[in-house]
């Protein structure tokens, strides 16, 4: 069986040939046109017939999208779900949108006139076009201008082609075969694409490196460091005492927080937890007694964690006889002044900290000493 | 008919100085002679442009641009009478403004007699520059010389730095001035942009006109087409920058800048605001963007009146709120209106009566007229 036939291709030596020549087969109908030229031909849309370009259509929606999607995500962020006010301004601002909605909409827009032009109209790229093996696309990308009749559902007179082309003016004429078969990806074009992705991923890196270690220690992203305020523990040269940290000033109570007067913890006896027993308010104790009391008291609060060894100390075993009847009030006064050895804590608190963590306390003592009825 | 509408619109813009006063008469002359001076220098711009960048499109349609660019000498006129307006409408022309600091430390600039002679200095250059490029022009129809072509070439460059000069000093001397605490660097750009705009927008409806009566025949498509994208695209340019200069005046707050955008963003000032978004760019851009309407004649001739509909808001949006708090429109704005319409018709009328509708001597006008997109 002969060689099946892709195309059969005219050069032609100017654009103007092309043209006069595009008519002509045209009206031939021997098969479908396609033409290659080293730069867009004025006129040759028309004269081949193409269809309108839909893609002057998909920029429009593609750009409306881009405004539409600008403009709520930045609705949703800012005056929706993290609200901050910035300048003086309404979270909600439209003015402030706008510069985003211009980009976004640029964006959508050229990425969909690239890339619908290139990947979704074109079809490209092709790297295995037949007329990419012909003798034609060497000098069709410099100064010659092919026209290609196409075999339409296999069927392509090549001979009736050939002499159509010469006579409307082609200065010399190919044949090109259909490939033998579909060429599957081949295992260098395999290779090359997973160097190339680790040569990407290596360069990725490299510049990450860069942007995030190196660049910040640059002039002029250092000068960011040299601040005028006080670090802790600096030292300051503005005060007489040159310490730069200051004890507060008499009576100065913290934000959030109440002084608390008790010196003896018979005095706060009869302090009642204010706190209801819930999940909630257990949850929270059970926060603050892992990350504050187990190392000391362990996790079951029975003074015999891993810690004791190495410490030397001998926390309290809260389980014990004397601290099941302990009342809460000085359980809270312990927190708040310490006790022996054992530091006073409070300040580290919230009161609804304190609080939850004697709930919770109370649960542990609970749960190691349950009668039959809690079953 | 425009005769008619000519002289009965006088009377009404002259009746306004008697009847209603000097302020509202030299604010409205103030914004027609802009108008005028925007359209023509912008007509002019588009036929430097083509000299400066040796395009060829444009060569057919470069007569018309050339008798709009005529407006450019009504408009000097109008605006050397507008010197008389200062005392009226500037306040840094009163005697009390030497006590106003932040007035009298602009003095240097803002003195009467040093903004006549920039005055006079830019029309001394204006008309020079249209004597030049249009003049030439005319004068090559007879003789075919294309040494004339040289000549408007090598004045082109010298053009766009006069236009650029120019319309910086009248956007500070003729509009930011009038509130002299004010002021904007983008001003400049501003009125440009506004200006090339009005240019393109009024040569592409005296375009419409012509081919609506058969002349200019052996414009195709593709020429209306180029038109019509310059016209979209200064639409688009236009709205930049007027939003970037609301933007960051906006943003910084300060309140030396931001009582002129509040001003006229509060009660009704705030409609003609946004009455000027809407048909100085929404409209346009959304009738401008799919591709037929670019050369489509009946669209363009629509948006090309919008446009200058705009173009007139736009100015007079600049200088009417010194007025007052409410924007003022009645009978003598309709009267100036009539007046300086009717006149710049008649004018261009005038020109379009003499001489070729292409330029005929221009060795470039076949290859203008095969001008394929």
């Amino acid at each position: 069986m002969a060689e099946r036939v892709f195309s059969v291709l005219g050069l032609f030596e100017t654009p103007d040939a092309l043209l006069a020549a595009v008519p002509r087969l045209k009206a031939k109908a021997l098969g479908r046109l396609e033409a290659y030229t080293p730069y867009p031909v004025h006129g040759l849309e028309e004269a081949m017939g193409l269809r309108r370009s839909p893609l002057g259509g998909m920029v429009m929606v593609m750009g409306v999208l881009g405004t539409l999607t600008a403009l709520l995500f930045q609705y949703w962020m800012n005056a929706v779900d993290y609200p901050l006010v910035t300048g003086g301004k309404d979270p909600s601002s439209w003015q402030a949108f706008v510069p985003i909605m211009f980009e976004v909409t640029v964006l959508f827009a050229t990425f969909t006139a690239g890339l619908g032009m290139l990947l979704l109209l074109n079809k490209l790229p092709a790297f295995w076009h037949p007329f990419l093996d012909s003798e034609a696309s060497k000098v069709a990308t410099r100064d010659r201008f092919a026209l290609a009749v196409e075999a339409e559902a296999g069927l392509l007179d090549a001979a009736a082609v050939s002499a159509a082309l010469k006579a409307a003016g082609a200065a010399s004429v190919e044949t090109i075969p259909e490939p033998a078969s579909a060429r599957l990806v081949s295992i260098n074009a395999l290779l090359g694409l997973a160097a190339a992705g680790a040569a990407a991923c290596v360069l990725a890196g490299a510049f990450m490196y860069w942007g995030i270690k190196l660049f910040p220690t640059l002039p002029p992203m250092s000068h960011m460091l040299a601040q005028p305020r006080l670090d802790a523990q600096m030292p300051s040269r503005f005060f007489r005492d040159s310490r730069g940290m200051r004890t507060p000033a008499e009576g100065a109570v913290a934000r959030g927080g109440l002084p608390y007067p008790f010196d003896k913890d018979d005095q706060a006896r009869g302090l009642a937890n204010p706190l209801p027993r819930t999940e909630e308010v257990l949850r929270l104790g059970k926060k603050v007694f892992s990350n504050n009391c187990l190392i000391c008291h362990g996790p079951l609060a029975d003074g015999n964690p891993i810690l004791t060894a190495a410490y030397g100390g001998k926390p309290a075993n809260l389980q014990s006889k004397k601290f099941l009847d302990y009342p809460e009030g000085e359980i809270y006064h312990t927190i708040m002044r310490g006790k022996n050895a054992m530091p006073r804590l409070g300040d580290g608190f919230t009161e609804d900290e304190r609080w939850a963590v004697i709930h919770y306390l109370r649960a542990l003592q609970r749960a190691q000493h349950a009668k039959d009825s809690d079953l | 008919m425009i005769s008619l509408m000519t002289v009965l619109g006088g009377l009404a813009a002259a009746g306004t100085f008697f009847a209603i006063g000097p302020e509202r008469f030299w604010a409205n002359w103030l914004v027609w002679s802009l108008m005028l001076l925007s359209v023509g220098l912008g007509a002019l711009f588009l036929v430097a442009l083509e000299h400066l960048c040796d395009a060829r499109w444009s060569v057919p349609l470069r007569r018309t641009a050339e008798r709009v660019s005529g407006l450019l000498v009504p408009a000097c006129a109008a605006l050397a009478t507008a010197l008389f307006s200062l005392k009226v409408l500037y306040p840094w022309a009163r005697p009390e403004a030497a006590h106003i600091p932040a007035i009298a430390g602009k003095a240097a600039w803002l003195n009467i007699p040093f903004f006549s002679v920039r005055v006079l200095a830019c029309v001394a250059l204006w008309l020079l520059s249209w004597r030049v490029l249009a003049g030439s022009s005319a004068e090559q129809d007879l003789s075919c010389d294309a040494a004339l072509s040289v000549r408007m070439r090598r004045f082109a460059p010298f053009f766009m730095a006069v236009m650029g000069l120019t319309t910086l000093v009248v956007s500070f001397d003729w509009v930011s001035s009038l509130e002299p605490e004010w002021y904007s660097d983008v001003m400049g750009v501003y009125l440009f942009a506004g200006s090339f705009l009005a240019g393109l927008a009024a040569v592409a409806l005296a375009v419409c006109h012509l081919k609506g009566r058969g002349r200019l025949a052996e414009l195709r498509f593709d020429h209306v087409y180029s038109l019509g994208g310059w016209l979209f695209a200064f639409t688009v340019f236009w709205s930049y920058i007027a939003f970037a200069q609301y933007m960051l005046m906006w943003y910084a707050d300060l309140p030396e800048e931001v009582f002129w955008y509040a001003h006229r963003g509060h009660g009704a000032w705030r409609w003609v605001s946004l009455a000027l978004a809407v048909t100085h760019f929404v409209i346009p851009f959304f009738a401008l963007v799919p591709r037929d309407a670019k050369g489509d004649l009946d669209r363009l001739r629509w948006v090309a009146v919008l446009v200058l509909g705009a173009h007139f808001l736009d100015l007079y949006w600049l200088v009417f709120p010194v007025l007052g708090e409410r924007p003022l429109f009645s009978w003598p704005e309709l009267g100036f209106a009539a007046f300086f319409i009717g006149a710049a018709l008649l004018w261009v009328r005038r020109s379009m009566k003499q001489g070729a509708d292409m330029p005929v001597g221009d060795p470039f006008l076949e290859e203008g007229l095969a001008f394929k997109l």
